[in-house]
């Protein structure tokens, strides 16, 4: 399977010269990539269910196996993943700095990220995610700029106090239904007590949503992401905060369908408190990281939302918006990787008419915003517009604030590009050039696929409804 | 009827086409754009040769799944849209052919046809298809194609402004437009039109509904159409370039919303509230614009303004159950006003980018083909008989009379009066008199690709009315081609009343308008004289705009400052450092526990490892 090849990459990098290194993570990304493709063109979403499994025990006598398997929600997630990663491991190429370590790290992140959405295991799905935020401490710390030291510290004690919880609640999962096994298939089976699933639920929706960037836990997101490299940015905010939503759907709401409806109100509010206030925060925003770190908090409301619905047409538009929101993010923090390359500043009031020297750029920034602020076409619009009409089947007011919010958004992204990018080219950036080659390689790709979804969604919600369809049905039985 | 579909993506091709190779072809790949929609054009007469001999026809295809609810890509091709396709297509054409000209020499000339064609693949996309939520795509994409087109020439710091503005003022009311298409969508399960009006018709759907959805639907519509109190975009959009502001700020765009109004007839028939909402807001914006433009000096602003005007008109017939009327007014209007705008921007060619009226004069000789499209077109507009804009706001009058009474009549006479005064000022102080400066005495007729499409459009601006009057057996007027199913069938009629008001008024204040201002100095100053305190509040936009602003610096974004505040003060600071710091400072209390020795450490870990092994090995 995918992870074990990009394993595999990180043993063999250790070499010793800087274009070997690059060279090999980038063969290895392809590869991954190419994994993650044939896994989306393979799955069978007529049959649906978990497909490609394998399964080695590791410690038969605590019911612990080694045991993947993707099914309608996994495989745009480890697509997603192939994606980033791919575009990510390009946009380092200049990376200059402990090229050998840097590489590592990110391939030891990435593997955690796909072991996640592969494990049908807790105790390894739990393994895998803390695999994938430990390498995130000494990314930032060490290649990071603005306040490194304690956008780390502060993004991995976040993350560790939200793990807590989810290990707490693990545990009494496991204890609870006396199967002797961390499968979540067997698990899924049980049917919870309705008053275990009630305390449990929330630990499972706090400590995964502390990853999703739940309000309030979200503040060490913005931190994070700008104090993160530019890949980093990318990995973190396209794919790992996807890993805290996949938790809450893949464990929280699969294993306590009754906890999920006792919460839902919390849940949903909390998700339009996300989208409004992220919105609100952006539009103060003169950093370009922290208005696209806060415009993720208010993107990850809808995927809030739509989870909270338990709608058909909510979730599947919940598990879209995870894949389009991290294409589109994931360009975003390259894009601003690469201006901030050229003017070692991020600060949009020094900015004027970029457009002019950075054509390419200022098209694919204008993609993306396009995007975010939910235009037809893109892909970001039939993400949200799934998660509206699913808020609207069951909390019309919801929806109408979820529109309201990408008004907003409609706001500050506009105001972004005629600050940054129109008007009269300012002096001091006369000598900027455009991105290189490799660098609109790596993010035409991620174009390309904004693009494709919003066009041509059918692929994708085919999928991912063959894997919500299941979870929703569980729902309707227990109501 | 097939065949229908094949026009926006005709024109979606060239899109993709000059996007892709424009850079290496000649001119830029501009004749791709050209060719398409003169395709679209040819392909427009079968479809409705089609329409007249089988009917209505209705085709559609799934988009995609989204869990239980089916999004189809459907197409309906009845009377309404036949006419709203060849509108497109023919001033789409005019348009192009005379950007051909206008646009040339400028470094983004691919890049501005490549736009073109989206705008008008985005615009018969949206007169074709018959489910809302695909309709709400192309609406936005009709949008981001003015966004992009207004801020055409983003390095002047006011087009990249005014692109901003208006796509801002017009998502909010799409937000409106939205959560009515989702209300209609929660009471009826679908998105399609078709099942949306025939549950409305059987009475299916409750009043509170039926007002809601009609409410915010009106307001999306209202945005788009620049209605009071959202006008306030279409002013600024004038920064773009004036073949655009004829095509898209002028015949196609903002008239989208009063199509919307029309195609959404049967939900608006059964909410008479709305109705009256929207011959206020309809008479209120004809007035408001009419009046703003006798007080603009720069002539592309006082097009923009009548724009609204008339815009206003539009909605008031719909208002007044005039489906028919509106309609016929928007197609009259869409030619007399793009000839208007294509003649201004004739002049402002050959006047180097000068749009001060005060600073033209004379033109007449100097511009004949220009003075010829501007003259007609213009009296088009203000409704002199027998031109086009004569019977269709003739038409306009008469359900107003009808429906509404007398004291609406009037006011909307009033507003027709008003009409022939700004235009009669346009008319006389650019074309008679003295020149009144260095450029306009050097001033010379713009080239054939320009002035041919502008005769193009006076053409059917001055003809088009004739539509109105039954002329062969099976075509009995408009009002008996372009039926609104709950209204049925509304032959046109000269009201006498109505005809001697309307002609007597328009002369009159024609008259007035030659008294003041041929040979009248710049001609700016006569509400200035008479009416001071109006003057200076017309000139400052009655400070609508500066209110927004107000709201927008003082309300909106002091707010989100807060929210931003919050964030780093409370919740970051507080919530987050304030609980770190409090562990922080247990760590140091229980510090004296940790001998930070490192084989301590590792001699902890290989304990409970060793055990964590031996309970393994002891449970198998």
């Amino acid at each position: 399977m995918v992870p074990a090849t990009a394993a595999g990459a990180i043993l063999l990098i250790p070499g010793s010269r800087p274009d070997i290194i690059r060279l090999t993570a980038a063969l290895f990304s392809i590869v991954a990539l190419v994994f993650s493709v044939y896994t989306f063109v393979a799955y069978d979403h007529g049959e649906g269910g978990y497909q490609f499994q394998r399964q080695w025990q590791w410690v038969e006598s605590l019911g612990i196996s080694v045991h993947l398997g993707v099914d309608g929600i996994s495989v745009p997630m480890v697509l997603l993943t192939g994606i980033v990663m791919m575009s990510g491991v390009l946009i380092s190429w200049s990376m200059k700095d402990r090229v050998k370590e840097y590489f590592v790290l990110l391939m030891a992140l990435v593997t955690g990220v796909y072991g996640t959405f592969v494990s049908l295991d807790l105790f390894f799905l739990f393994f895998f995610y803390e695999l994938a935020v430990l390498p995130m401490y000494l990314l930032i710390a060490v290649w990071g700029s603005t306040r490194k030291e304690y956008g780390a510290l502060k993004l991995v004690m976040y993350l560790m106090a939200g793990s807590i919880l989810v290990w707490v609640a693990l545990i009494a999962v496991y204890v609870e239904a006396n199967l002797g096994t961390f499968n979540l298939l067997a698990l899924q089976e049980v049917g919870f007590a309705q008053d275990f699933q009630r305390i449990y639920f929330p630990l499972f929706m706090i400590g995964f949503g502390v990853l999703a960037g739940l309000w309030p836990f979200h503040t060490w997101s913005p931190d994070g992401h700008v104090a993160a490299p530019t890949a980093v940015s990318m990995l973190h905010a396209g794919v790992l905060m996807k890993l805290g939503a996949y938790g809450i759907i893949r464990v929280g709401i699969t294993l306590f369908p009754e906890g999920a409806m006792d919460w839902q109100i919390p849940l949903i509010a909390l998700g339009t408190i996300n989208v409004v206030y992220g919105a609100m925060a952006a539009m103060a925003q003169r950093d370009l990281k922290y208005i696209v770190g806060y415009s993720s908090v208010s993107h990850m409301g809808l995927v809030l939302i739509g989870l909270a619905t338990l709608d058909r047409v909510g979730m599947s538009g919940a598990v879209l918006q995870m894949f389009s929101h991290g294409i589109m993010t994931a360009l975003f923090f390259a894009l601003v990787g690469v201006i901030y390359d050229r003017t070692h500043t991020r600060d949009i009031m020094v900015f004027q008419g970029l457009s002019k020297r950075m054509g390419l750029t200022a098209v694919f920034f204008a993609v993306a915003g396009l995007t975010s602020l939910g235009l037809p076409g893109l892909s970001g619009f039939v993400a949200e517009i799934m998660v509206i009409i699913g808020a609207f089947r069951t909390y019309p007011v919801v929806g109408v604030l979820a529109i309201f919010g990408a008004a907003l958004t409609a706001v500050y992204i506009l105001r972004l590009l005629a600050r940054v990018f129109f008007g009269p080219l300012d002096e001091r950036w006369a000598h900027l050039t455009d991105a290189t080659r490799l660098e609109a390689f790596s993010m035409g790709g991620l174009v390309v696929m904004l693009v494709l979804v919003g066009v041509y969604p059918s692929p994708f919600t085919k999928i991912i409804n063959s894997g919500v369809a299941p979870l929703i049905s569980r729902i309707a039985d227990v109501t | 009827m097939e065949l229908a579909w094949l026009l926006p993506a005709i024109c979606i091709s060239a899109f993709g086409a000059i996007i892709l190779f424009g850079r290496s072809l000649p001119a830029q790949g501009a004749f791709l754009a050209v060719g398409a929609i003169v395709a679209a054009f040819g392909l427009f007469w079968p479809i409705m040769n089609d329409l007249v001999n089988s009917g209505p026809g209705h085709f559609s295809r799934v988009w995609f799944e989204a869990g239980d609810v089916t999004i189809t890509l459907g197409v309906t091709v009845d009377q309404l849209t036949v006419v709203m396709l060849g509108l497109v297509t023919a001033v789409a054409m005019a348009v192009q052919v005379y950007s051909l000209g206008y646009m040339r020499g400028d470094s983004r000339f691919g890049w501005y046809f490549a736009l073109q064609s989206f705008f008008a693949a985005a615009m018969l996309g949206l007169v074709l298809v018959d489910n809302l939520l695909v309709f709400y795509v192309t609406w936005e994409l009709v949008g981001l194609g003015s966004y992009l087109l207004i801020g055409f020439w983003y390095e002047r710091r006011p087009a990249a402004e005014a692109a901003k503005k208006a796509f801002i003022t017009t998502r909010f009311g799409d937000v409106a437009l939205l959560a009515g298409i989702l209300v209609l969508f929660k009471a009826t399960g679908t998105f399609e039109m078709r099942e949306i009006f025939s549950m409305i018709d059987a009475g299916e759907l409750n009043p509170t509904t039926l007002n809601l959805s009609a409410v915010l639907i009106f307001i999306g519509a209202a945005g788009k159409s620049a209605q009071f109190p959202f006008h306030v975009w279409l002013p600024d959009a004038m920064e773009g370039p004036t073949p655009v502001s004829a095509l898209i700020h002028a015949a196609t765009m903002v008239a989208a919303g009063v199509y919307l109004v029309a195609r959404m007839a049967p939900l608006f028939v059964a909410s008479p509230g709305t109705l009256d909402l929207i011959v206020f807001v309809g008479l209120t914006t004809a007035f408001i614009g009419a009046a703003m433009a006798m007080v603009q000096n720069d002539i592309k602003k006082i097009l923009a303004y009548s724009t609204i005007s008339q815009l206003g008109f539009m909605m008031l017939a719909m208002g007044s159950l005039g489906f028919t009327a509106g309609i016929f007014h928007l197609l009259t209007h869409a030619f007399f006003k793009a000839a208007l705008f294509l003649g201004a921007g004739s002049i402002i060619h050959s006047l180097h980018e000068r749009q001060d009226i005060r600073e033209m004069g004379g033109l007449r000789r100097r511009m004949p083909f220009t003075y010829f499209t501007m003259l007609y077109a213009g009296a088009a507009l203000v409704g002199l008989f027998p031109l086009s804009g004569f019977f269709s706001k003739d038409d306009i009058l008469s359900v107003v009379l009808d429906e509404r009474g007398a004291v609406w009549f009037t006011a909307a006479m009033i507003a027709v009066g008003m009409t022939a005064l700004y235009v009669g000022r346009l008319i006389f102080v650019v074309f008679f008199g003295e020149h009144k400066g260095e450029a306009a005495s050097r001033a010379k007729e713009s080239p054939a690709t320009m002035w041919l499409p502008m005769l193009a459009l006076a053409v059917p601006a001055a003809g088009l009315g004739l539509l109105a009057l039954p002329f062969t057996d099976d075509y009995q007027g408009i009002g008996t081609f372009l039926v609104f199913a709950p209204i049925g069938a509304h032959a046109y009629d000269l009201k006498v009343v109505v005809f001697a008001t309307s002609v007597a008024v328009s002369m009159a204040a024609t008259v007035w308008a030659w008294h003041l201002f041929y040979r009248g100095g710049y001609g700016a100053t006569f509400v200035r004289e008479y009416f001071p305190a109006l003057s200076r509040a017309l000139e400052n936009k009655l400070y609508i705009d500066t209110l927004y602003q107000w709201v927008v610096d003082r309300v909106v974004l002091a707010f989100s400052g807060l929210v931003a505040q919050f964030d780093r003060k409370v919740i970051n600071e507080t919530g987050v450092d304030g609980s770190g710091r409090a562990t922080v400072l247990s760590g140091l209390l229980l510090r004296y526990h940790e001998t930070g020795l490192l084989s301590n450490y590792v001699l902890v870990i290989a304990v409970s490892t060793i055990i964590i092994v031996l309970i393994v090995i002891t449970k198998t």
